[in-house]
């Protein structure tokens, strides 16, 4: 491994934090809350004998997430979140990853009830495992073995945990078939 | 005597070959998912939840307490290896297990851990055999104030007391009250937050936004920010203890056991300041030289025996509060009330007098359990440590396929799977800003509870509040909830005011 860095150059300072997404987060709570209190407003007031109806905690839960939201925000005006950890590993998202990781589990919820739980589960774990190997940067992720081991894999823990649960525990899910082994 | 018979035949009934092999699974099972790392107690028991509906009561029960302590054993394990702690409980084991393992001693740090745990977990459960039954001859005579105000504490100190940011816990907090509102109002039979979905009528499951905010916020987490994170694994030295780390570790269990019990008792909730304050005990009692010289540098046995202890204490004895008063104080153990409530049983005083067979089964399959996790954990460590070397991806992916069993299995809608998606990103959202999640599933599963509690207490009071000050025990549960908010703020300030005094 060559060293190409000059021995002159300054050590980088780390740029800081960008402020704009913790404002979001605040501006997201605040909207929450007041989403909530949209929500609370269609719900019945009638507190019968102790004077608290069932609309109390939704009221309640809404107003504080509301101050909550305000209160973040002020946070973020003057300076950032208080006593923050700095959140473990990369400092930027690796968002291929997380698009292939996002499509194994959507398409896992849109076609478990038509293809079955085997093969929907597999077709997760396949897509989830390409996006989590990309992360890592793993070279042979693209490559057609690995497409072709992972598929073999993906079927080899789903229908050992599809069979145990349905079979054993005569927990319902779907299959393909009616058989109950697929 | 009373006591003694009803344990026997608690042993009787735990010691069914059934009931032993769903105890020796839940402690191979727990202690699996202690040492991988991306999923904890918590999330096994939550994805494990569907099976209430087919498994009996005892035996399920059995086995979810073997995972929930297994855990902790094998928790250890991966502190001490990968010094990446699987939670909080295990992050004093990492500071100094980790530099033992580094010097070589990994063998004598992870002895030292699961025969703690063993001490620990044995010692607490005699605690929880011993005043469980009178905690609940107590709880009998609280009535709706005092368990509001109880359901108030747990909630004041897992959101406010332990985080680090009190308005970030607050907000996760509310957040868990929010979505435990959503469905059927339990009282008035309401519908609140349903809009218009079928599928939110019967409220979200809790199963749902455990396994969304551990397991799948996890794996998103993972593929988005630690990719290419490299972890390297110390050296596994050969498990065994010499003399003088007996000499060593025997007080340390000791203290750390008295330290932890009391911690798990309250519904203060948390494993956080036991095993802090048991590390900070054992730094503060060495007082040979070489011993203080280990702690931070080559690692003292202490550092590892005393947090250990006290983290297996805690986490036995917060077994106290669940079972007697119906109040859970961890995530685990906020599953665990949701698994009661699957069978239509709500813990609470009236559990040993109506289900006193499943209590006594349950606490024999303690002593049972910590027995099989030692000897799971010591002589079969090297089997555990393999479990280190699959690989990520892998792992990660198909700890997916597990999360829609638990998600799918409990009400086999392909609905609570996209809101399972949705979980997952909040959970990587909570991650990355540094909210805490326990209070959110302490919110959702204690929210409704603490709802039905306050409107009864309110309807006794005739509307008036003034019921929670008129009764003794619920003005002394006021008064606890006022100094845990006030007092660490004044003993904060008078520490800052006494550094800026010139000398």
């Amino acid at each position: 491994m060559s060293n190409t860095t000059s021995p002159t150059t300054a050590p980088e300072t780390p740029t800081p934090d960008p402020i704009w997404p913790q404002a979001l987060v605040g501006a997201g709570v605040l909207l929450t809350g007041a989403a909530l209190a949209w929500g609370a407003v269609g719900i019945s007031s009638q507190a019968g004998y102790g004077g608290i109806g069932p609309n109390f905690l939704p009221w309640l839960s809404s107003v504080v997430l509301m101050l909550c939201g305000a209160w973040i925000l002020w946070e973020v005006r003057t300076g950032g979140f208080r006593e923050m950890e700095a959140p473990s590993g990369a400092r930027h998202g690796y968002w291929a990853g997380f698009v292939w990781v996002s499509a194994g589990l959507l398409l896992n919820a849109a076609l478990i009830e038509t293809l079955g739980f085997v093969l929907s589960c597999t077709l997760c774990y396949l897509l989830a495992v390409q996006g989590l190997r990309r992360a890592s940067g793993q070279a042979s992720a693209d490559k057609p073995a690995t497409w072709l081991w992972d598929l073999v894999a993906g079927v080899l823990i789903s229908a050992p945990v599809f069979w145990t649960f349905t079979q054993f525990l005569a927990i319902n899910l779907p299959g393909l078939t009616r058989s109950g082994w697929i | 005597m009373e006591i003694f018979n009803a344990l026997l035949a608690g042993f009787a009934a735990a010691i069914t070959p059934a009931n032993l092999l769903w105890c020796l699974v839940g402690c191979a099972l727990g202690t699996a998912v202690g040492v991988l790392p991306g999923i904890g107690p918590a999330v096994a028991v939550a994805m494990l939840l569907p099976i209430t509906g087919k498994v009996d009561i005892t035996a399920s029960m059995i086995f979810f307490s073997g995972i929930y302590y297994g855990a902790m054993y094998g928790g250890s394990t991966t502190s001490i290896l990968l010094n990446t702690p699987g939670e909080t409980a295990s992050m004093v084991t990492a500071m100094e297990g980790n530099k033992m393992a580094k010097s070589g001693r990994a063998g004598a740090a992870l002895a030292t851990a699961a025969i703690g745990s063993f001490v620990a977990g044995t010692i607490a459960t005699v605690v929880v055999t011993l005043f469980a039954p009178y905690v609940a001859e107590f709880a009998v005579k609280l009535g709706p104030p005092e368990y509001f105000m109880l359901m108030l504490l747990a909630f004041t100190t897992v959101s406010a007391v332990l985080g680090k940011s009190t308005l970030r816990g607050m907000t996760a907090l509310f957040a868990g009250l929010a979505l435990g509102c959503v469905g059927l109002d339990q009282i008035s039979g309401q519908g609140r937050y349903t809009g218009g979905i079928p599928e939110l009528l019967d409220g979200i499951e809790i199963v749902l936004v455990a396994v969304g905010l551990f397991a799948v916020a996890e794996v998103i987490y993972a593929v988005l920010y630690e990719g290419r994170v490299q972890e390297s694994q110390n050296k596994l030295s050969r498990v065994h203890m010499t003399a003088r780390d007996w000499r060593r570790s025997v007080p340390a269990w000791l203290r750390g056991t008295v330290l932890g019990v009391p911690f798990g008792c309250i519904p203060a909730g948390g494993t956080e300041i036991p095993t802090f304050l048991s590390y900070a005990a054992e730094k503060k009692a060495a007082k040979d030289p070489e011993i203080k010289a280990e702690f931070g540098t080559t690692g003292a046995i202490e550092g590892v025996a005393g947090p250990e202890a006290a983290n297996n204490a805690t986490v036995t004895a917060a077994l106290i509060p669940l079972l007697t008063l119906g109040i859970p104080t961890s995530n685990t153990t906020a599953i665990l009330l949701g698994a009661f409530q699957n069978y239509g049983i709500q813990p609470g005083p009236q559990l040993f007098t109506t289900s006193a067979a499943l209590v006594w089964a349950l606490i024999a399959s303690l002593y049972i359990g910590n027995v099989m996790l030692l000897v799971l954990n010591l002589p079969m460590v090297g089997l555990w440590v393999k479990l280190l070397k699959i690989p990520k991806p892998q792992l990660y992916a198909g700890i997916l396929i597990f999360a829609t069993v638990g998600a799918y299995g409990m009400r086999q809608s392909a609905f609570d799977l996209y809101l399972l998606y949705g979980v997952g990103l909040l959970g990587v959202l909570m991650r990355r800003f540094d909210f805490p999640t326990a209070p959110v599933v302490v919110g959702m599963i204690l929210g409704p509870l603490a709802e039905a509690q306050l409107r009864n207490a309110m309807s006794i009071g005739e509307g008036s509040a003034a019921v929670f000050f008129q009764r003794p025990m619920s003005l002394v549960l006021i008064i606890i909830i006022v100094a845990v908010l006030v007092l660490p703020r004044l003993a904060r300030r008078m520490a800052a005011r006494k550094e800026l005094q010139p000398v």
